[in-house]
């Protein structure tokens, strides 16, 4: 009740205030301490909520529909906190708290300077009404009783004591596919058992639970941190709304920068930290697999990057006569950037993906798809028409009227490049949508050209100076770093990189690097301040180098490695040696690695989940200073079943093995033996088969038997001799007129001894590794000076 | 300075030409209908039902799993997915292939399973309790 009461009034709030806002900004001046009383209610109503929510999981309260659905009593309390972001509601809430508390901070910034309160947060407190219009008690909401609709939840979360209340048989449902019990939860349920005395908290034990998948450190971090980017990235799109709304273009580069810069840290930040736990946990055995849900967080940060680049351009040249150039692309790219947030959301929530994404973590919600695209539409048409009412005022813009060797084009390169990395994943992303689906190598294939461009441009633009640059002073500053990249490119080739692609793409990366390293490691003293970019520019060139070696040059080999039996894997010796369940119900698998006679344990885990009705698996990890050992489980064979293989096959059917088929004709019984089945003495079942070699194009009859006398089974297999292959009868069921088959191939039979434990793996060699992480640490390192200078910046 | 503008459009126009030719290239189509998956030999996500009949072989030795699905029309297709049994295949109410038709089975880089719905119009109600 309390947290419907919140999010309508934090919803009515933000509405109010930006309406207030807008009036005050119209003139009106005695509505501004309106529109700041309902800009802070908004903030205090949106806290109160998800302090309500969070009390409500961690009470176990599991007449909540959503915490039943997504927490349970056996979560330790970091995962049962971040059962909160679990779903779709709850993260709806996550995200306008992180709005909330992200606008805190942006009305002590714009209350300080000039008239950007009103306008900014005008702008601002619409975004947030839309987000928490999505959670209102009309629409998907947080705290939605578990009876308002009719519930099915599994049995086993309901006290069994009560099953046998007679009105309980109503509401008892089972599954025939997985045999599962269900009890309906509904409202007339609910006023029964209200009227036994019994509370629906006494009723419910436990709750569904979460997905073991997020059962994990990362839960706990990866979506926190996307959310603040998510949140983040409203900012300078409000600020460019708001320059729209003032028709005055010049201030609000200098002012959105470093909140545009502080978006593209987080988000980027967020993204990758998703991909670390694909890596790590998931066992996706790579940390990026343009998997359209990773994709659609990185088109919108991609953007962003590509604007504050221009960003850049138009700060430096707008003067008295001209807003300077690229107004309008910087308009159009931090408006673009917050609506494909919006979009990415809209590809995740809506279920429209369907197939084409591994990530299903949240419902799908028809209401929350309509809605997005209101949601998006809105800002869209908003946000074009501006620039179109706007247009001939954003004419005015100064024109790149530069040298072609010039910060200014080069920056605009760099953007320009970015934009097309962003087309292209966009393009391949929205397939699905179409129905259509784009192989891995689209993304590759396309987007490869434009990293060496992007390597390139990286270094070169900041040797270039503004306005112009001539081309003897760049030679100059450009010697070292060339003759550099040159040697190392040519040594890294002599040790593999024999692709010309792929030595195009090492040498922009490492000419990038040495580049932007010399000129930091020039005014690292001296000018401080000014390092952030340069920073930046290091990390990323150092990421480029960890996907170039980790995703070109890592090897994989799938193997079966038996019990205490060694074997040679990508040049290790590794043995399995047993497994052992962990505390959590789940087994780790121990295998021994060694090389040059150090040892190292690596312990991948498997379970099987009954959330997912599967096996899960979890990756190990050893870490080397130049690469990182990868084991993947496959499977688990404890070794007790027979080698060949076992097939079923129903009469009259036929099945395929090898190159063999298999037709089951019919049972083959004698009348004696049907006379010794009835009065109990030994007998013998057997079934007629007929075997089809399709090389040879020739049809055996066979008829394995096995025979029963005093209680002991003897198995009568038949051997085709021509074919090295022998068949016998494991079982037959009379009733559904089946017989199990088991076939066994000579040369399985001699070369393997299949009587042993083994687990199979994936092993692989991922080389340098570490480098995208170190890369990815050193951007946010980088972003965060450069957000700092800026911000010093915004206040002259 | 026009000239300017006619290189950037130059360079628009085949960067879109190669973006829409990579795009058709390396599109993958769901297919519905196995007699045209059996037939033309390309790549696609061909979507069916497993042959419960047939069962399936599960060869962990080899890292295969061999099953068959069948499309709307009845059409039957062995499929051979290098990996091991996904879960909840036998649960599974379609199964999306992805891979190519070649030497009389379809060769599967990938499986994915669809289950029902655990909570919503699979249940039936249990009558003897």
């Amino acid at each position: 009740m309390l947290g419907n009461i919140f999010i309508t009034i934090a919803f009515a709030s933000a509405l109010f205030a930006s309406i207030m806002y807008f009036l005050n900004y119209k003139g009106n001046e005695g509505l501004l301490k309106y529109a700041r009383m309902s800009y802070h209610l908004m903030i205090t109503a949106t806290i109160l909520a998800s302090v309500t929510l969070l009390y409500l999981i961690l009470n176990h309260n599991f007449q909540y529909k959503y915490v039943y659905s997504y927490s349970d009593k056996n979560l330790p309390i970091g995962l049962l906190i971040s059962t909160f972001y679990a779903g779709q509601e709850g993260s709806f809430l996550f995200w306008a708290l992180c709005m909330a508390i992200l606008g805190i901070f942006l009305h002590s910034y714009t209350s300080t300077r000039g008239d950007l309160e009103p306008r900014v947060l005008a702008v601002y407190s619409l975004v947030q009404s839309f987000l928490l219009l999505m959670i209102t008690p009309a629409l998907k909401n947080p705290f939605a009783l578990i009876y308002s609709e009719p519930f099915m939840a599994p049995a086993t979360t309901i006290a069994s004591q009560y099953f046998n209340l007679p009105f309980m048989a109503n509401y008892i449902f089972s599954d025939p596919a997985t045999n599962q019990l269900f009890v309906k939860i509904d409202k007339t349920l609910v006023a029964q058992l209200t009227s036994a005395g019994i509370g629906l908290n006494e009723f419910i034990i436990n709750g569904k639970g979460l997905n073991p998948l997020l059962h994990n450190f990362w839960m706990q971090i990866h979506p926190p941190v996307l959310f603040v980017g998510f949140a983040s990235m409203s900012i300078p799109f409000s600020f460019a709304f708001s320059a729209l709304i003032k028709n005055d273009y010049r201030e609000w580069i200098k002012q959105s920068l470093p909140w545009t810069l502080f978006g593209a840290m987080v988000l980027g930040l967020g993204i990758m930290l998703g991909g670390y736990w694909a890596y790590g946990v998931l066992g996706w055995g790579g940390y990026w697999a343009w998997d359209p849900v990773e994709n659609s967080s990185l088109i919108p940060w991609i953007v962003s990057v590509a604007a504050f680049h221009t960003m850049l351009v138009q700060k430096r040249t707008a003067n008295e006569n001209s807003i300077g150039a690229f107004a309008r692309t910087n308009l159009v790219l931090i408006i673009l950037s917050f609506i494909l947030v919006l979009y990415s959301t809209f590809l995740t929530r809506s279920g429209i993906l369907g197939d084409a994404s591994v990530h299903s973590f949240v419902d799908p919600g028809y209401l929350a798809y309509l809605l997005l695209i209101i949601f998006m539409a809105t800002f869209i048409i908003l946000g074009g028409g501006l620039i179109i009412y706007r247009w001939k005022y954003l004419k005015k813009v100064s024109p790149i009227n530069q040298n072609f060797l010039s910060r200014e084009v080069a920056l605009f390169t760099g953007s320009s490049t970015l934009g097309a990395v962003a087309l292209v994943t966009f393009l391949g992303t929205s397939a699905p949508i179409l129905g259509k689906s784009v192989q891995i190598e689209f993304y590759n294939q396309m987007n490869l050209p434009l990293a060496i461009i992007i390597g390139l441009v990286n270094g070169l633009s900041l040797l270039l100076k503004w306005k112009e640059s001539g081309l003897d002073e760049l030679l100059k500053k450009v010697k070292f770093s060339l003759a550099a990249s040159v040697v190392s490119t040519v040594i890294l080739s002599f040790f593999g990189i024999k692709e010309i692609s792929m030595i195009l793409f090492t040498f922009s990366s490492i000419f990038a690097l040495f580049v932007n390293a010399e000129i930091m490691l020039k005014i690292i003293k001296s000018n401080f301040e000014k390092i952030g970019a340069y920073v930046a520019h290091v990390g990323l060139a150092i990421l480029f180098l960890g996907v170039i070696a980790s995703s070109k040059y890592d090897k994989t080999q799938d193997v079966n490695l038996y019990k205490d039996e060694p074997s040679e894997v990508l040049g290790y010796k590794m043995t399995f040696t047993g497994y052992q369940p962990t505390p959590d119900g789940k087994y780790e698998f121990e295998v021994q690695i060694e090389k040059d006679g150090k040892k190292w344990k690596a312990l991948p885990v498997m379970y099987y989940s009954d959330y997912n009705q599967g096996i899960m698996r979890n990756p190990d990890i050893i870490p080397f200073l130049t690469k990182d050992v990868y084991i993947t489980p496959v499977s688990y064979d404890e070794g007790v079943h027979q080698h060949g293989q076992t097939v079923q096959i129903k009469k009259g059917d036929m099945t395929e093995y090898e190159n063999y088929e298999v037709k089951f004709v019919d049972f083959d019984f004698s009348e004696e033996s049907m006379k010794n089945m009835m009065s109990g003495l030994g007998f013998s079942m057997g079934a007629i088969l007929e075997v089809k070699d399709k090389n040879l194009n020739k049809i055996y009859k066979i008829s394995p038997k096995f025979e029963i006398k005093d209680g002991i089974r003897t198995d009568k297999p038949e051997k085709i001799e021509e074919l090295g292959l022998t068949v016998s009868l494991s079982d037959l069921q009379a009733d559904n007129q089946t017989v199990i088959v088991k076939l066994i191939h000579e040369d399985e039979n001699s070369l393997t001894d299949v009587n042993k434990e083994f687990i199979s793996i994936s092993a692989s060699i991922k080389p340098f590794v570490g480098l995208v992480w170190l890369g990815t640490i050193i951007i946010v390192v980088g972003f965060f000076i450069s957000m700092v200078r800026r911000l010093k910046e915004s206040r002259s | 300075m026009k000239t300017r503008y006619y290189i950037g459009g130059v360079i628009i126009v085949v960067f879109l030409g190669i973006l829409f030719y990579n795009f058709t290239k390396t599109n993958i189509e769901y297919e519905y209908d196995f007699q045209k998956v059996m037939t033309n030999g390309k790549v696609c996500k061909a979507s069916g039902v497993w042959v419960k009949e047939k069962s399936f072989i599960e060869d962990v030795q080899n890292r295969k799993f061999i099953f068959y699905i069948r499309d709307a029309n009845k059409n039957e297709m062995k499929v051979v997915y290098h990996g091991i049994k996904p879960n909840n295949f036998e649960i599974a109410t379609n199964v999306v292939v992805t891979g190519k038709y070649e030497n009389g089975y379809f060769n599967a880089t990938d499986v994915l399973t669809k289950c029902p719905s655990k909570y919503e119009g699979q249940t039936t109600q249990k009558t003897d309790s």
